[in-house]
């Protein structure tokens, strides 16, 4: 199972990052960031099924797939940036984790705003 | 993009690390200076080359 290639992985990347650490510090943040990359390509073939599974649900069923994409958009910014600040944090700039952050909301917040208007205009018309 | 790639890196670590202190040992600093340097550029390289792929990756995926 995934679950297995995925502990393994991160283990061994353990017992590297502490024989390197002594003799090279900042190798290890190489080796921390390439072991992330390693676990989420593992991943990444059950993410597309889950992905156009959605998709073709919100196809069927005449939702307008605008809201769904943009959801979607809003997931991979999410992933990109959790993946920036916890190598950030880990190699203890959390300045930097927090600048990353700020800009994923601001991001995020600025692509929500069709869904935003269009939940308030379907307010609007339910009020009497 | 396998496992194989944290051992290369590992690898090259500890070379590098080796060569520095064998070369510090033997009085030449500069070159024990340009080895690491090498050996930094070798692997970001490889780390910036799969980073580039994930990126490719997600953005292919959610289309963003």
């Amino acid at each position: 199972m995934e679950i297995i290639k995925i502990t393994s992985i991160a283990l061994i990347a353990l017992i590297i990052i502490i024989l390197l650490k002594q003799y090279k510090p900042e190798f290890a943040i190489y080796i921390s960031i390439l072991t992330g990359i390693l676990i989420i390509f593992l991943v990444m073939d059950k993410f597309t099924g889950i992905i156009e599974l959605i998709r073709s649900i919100s196809n069927k069923s005449n939702i307008n797939n605008q809201f769904i994409e943009i959801l979607l958009k809003i997931t991979g910014i999410a992933l990109l940036s959790e993946f920036a600040v916890s190598i950030c944090k880990d190699s203890g700039e959390t300045a930097i984790a927090s600048k990353i952050e700020i800009g994923t909301k601001v991001i995020v917040i600025s692509m929500s705003i069709p869904i935003i208007s269009s939940l308030l205009e379907i307010i609007l018309k339910i009020l009497p | 993009m396998d496992i194989n790639l944290l051992f290369k890196i590992a690898a090259i670590g500890i070379l590098v690390a080796v060569l520095h202190q064998v070369l510090v040992r033997a009085g030449r600093e500069d070159q024990a200076m340009m080895t690491t340097l090498a050996g930094l550029v070798i692997v970001l390289s490889m780390v910036i080359k799969e980073i580039s792929g994930l990126f490719d990756t997600v953005r292919t995926l959610f289309n963003l």
